[in-house]
């Protein structure tokens, strides 16, 4: 049977300016501004909200399940992750200010 | 222009004036909105179900903003006036009182009824009646968006097919004259433009007329010209639709008042 749903477009939303885009999921519609339009009542009708990004479902390219041992450390690499640094009191305070955490 | 920022500083003809109009507006917004939500679950695809019925809840929440304003000055509380009021109390225009029809019409209808609520509300946010100003500020957010959702479908399916323009010329054609009806005039209209609290009903007309000719003929979409508007609706006289639709949203209210939910 032919699909015959509209387009699907993926949703990001950001909380507030200079925050990153968050991906909530996906829509349904006819073009962008449509896209847009229906986005907004879907996924920004209970939390904060300043800008929402719409992308069209084709444009995003992605890598293949079957590959994600890719993403699997072979050797110990504890040594990229950043512990062990001391943040200062006010940073940790900006921070948990900014997310909301 | 002499402000006035609360209900006390209106002598008693500016504020019967000023209750009149509030009466209008908030009628206006939750006989749309209760039409509006007989589209939840019915609405033609899932997202605009969402969008349409979280429009509904706007409009409801619009009426709240005047009901309790007109509370403040003097009127009941807000469910006494919504519920507790029989159709020819309402003062809300025929076009809100229509049955909700097929899609084209419930959405030339909106987006007809936004246009005017975008033009007055601009106006408003420079009423002399703070409260009132202040409420407008509020609101021309959700207007805004109301206005892109309403343009953003009319320029999709004013000119897609054959039956998609014949359905909307259709609801243009039929919705019209009642739209006109949102801007009849008024015995209040003379005093609320001399104290500055809202312009002539006939200027909000003529300004709301230049905002959706565009939009329509961006569309494809012909606005009916010679018509006669629909009047009757400030004073009272509606379309029986509107009985109907009063029952059904007081129908617990008039089981048991007090209840609460």
């Amino acid at each position: 049977m032919t699909d015959t749903q509209w387009p699907v477009y993926e949703v990001f939303h950001q909380q507030a300016r200079g925050e990153a885009h968050v991906h909530v999921g996906s829509i349904h519609a006819t073009d962008p501004e449509m896209a847009l339009v229906l986005a907004k009542e879907q996924y920004a009708r209970r939390q904060a909200c300043v800008n929402l990004w719409v992308v069209p479902v084709e444009a995003i390219t992605a890598t293949e399940y079957e590959d994600s041992d890719i993403f699997e450390r072979g050797t110990d690499k504890s040594y990229r992750e950043t512990w062990g640094y001391k943040t200062p009191k006010t940073v940790r305070a900006r921070d948990k200010e900014a997310t909301g955490e | 222009m002499t402000t006035f920022d609360a209900p006390d500083a209106l002598d008693a003809a500016t504020k019967k004036a000023l209750i009149d109009l509030l009466y209008r507006m908030a009628d206006d917004e939750i006989v749309l909105g209760h039409r509006d939500s007989e589209w939840t679950g019915h609405a033609p695809i899932i997202e605009e179900d969402i969008a349409f019925s979280s429009m509904a809840q706007d409009e409801m929440g619009h009426a709240l903003a005047y009901y309790n304003l007109l509370t403040e000055l003097g009127e009941p509380d807000a469910d006494t006036m919504a519920f507790g009021r029989s159709a020819s109390d309402y003062r809300c225009a025929s076009l809100v009182c229509l049955p909700k029809g097929d899609w084209a019409f419930s959405l030339v209808r909106q987006y007809l009824f936004d246009a005017a609520e975008g033009v007055r509300l601009a106006a408003l946010a420079a009423s002399t009646f703070t409260p009132l100003a202040n409420i407008a500020r509020k609101l021309a957010g959700e207007e805004k968006y109301h206005l892109m959702h309403g343009r953003t479908w009319i320029a999709r399916i004013g000119a897609a097919t054959d039956e998609s323009r014949r359905r909307m010329q259709t609801a243009v054609d039929e919705a019209y004259p009642h739209a006109l009806g949102l801007f009849e005039p008024t015995s209040a209209d003379e005093i609320l433009a001399q104290s500055g609290i809202c312009p002539r009903e006939a200027d909000l007309r003529a300004q709301w007329e230049s905002s959706v000719a565009p939009v329509l003929a961006d569309a494809e979409l012909k606005v009916p010209e010679g018509v006669t508007p629909q009047y009757g609706g400030r004073t009272g006289v509606h379309p029986a639709a509107l009985a109907d639709l009063l029952e059904s949203m007081q129908l617990v209210y008039n089981i048991d008042p007090s209840a609460k939910w």
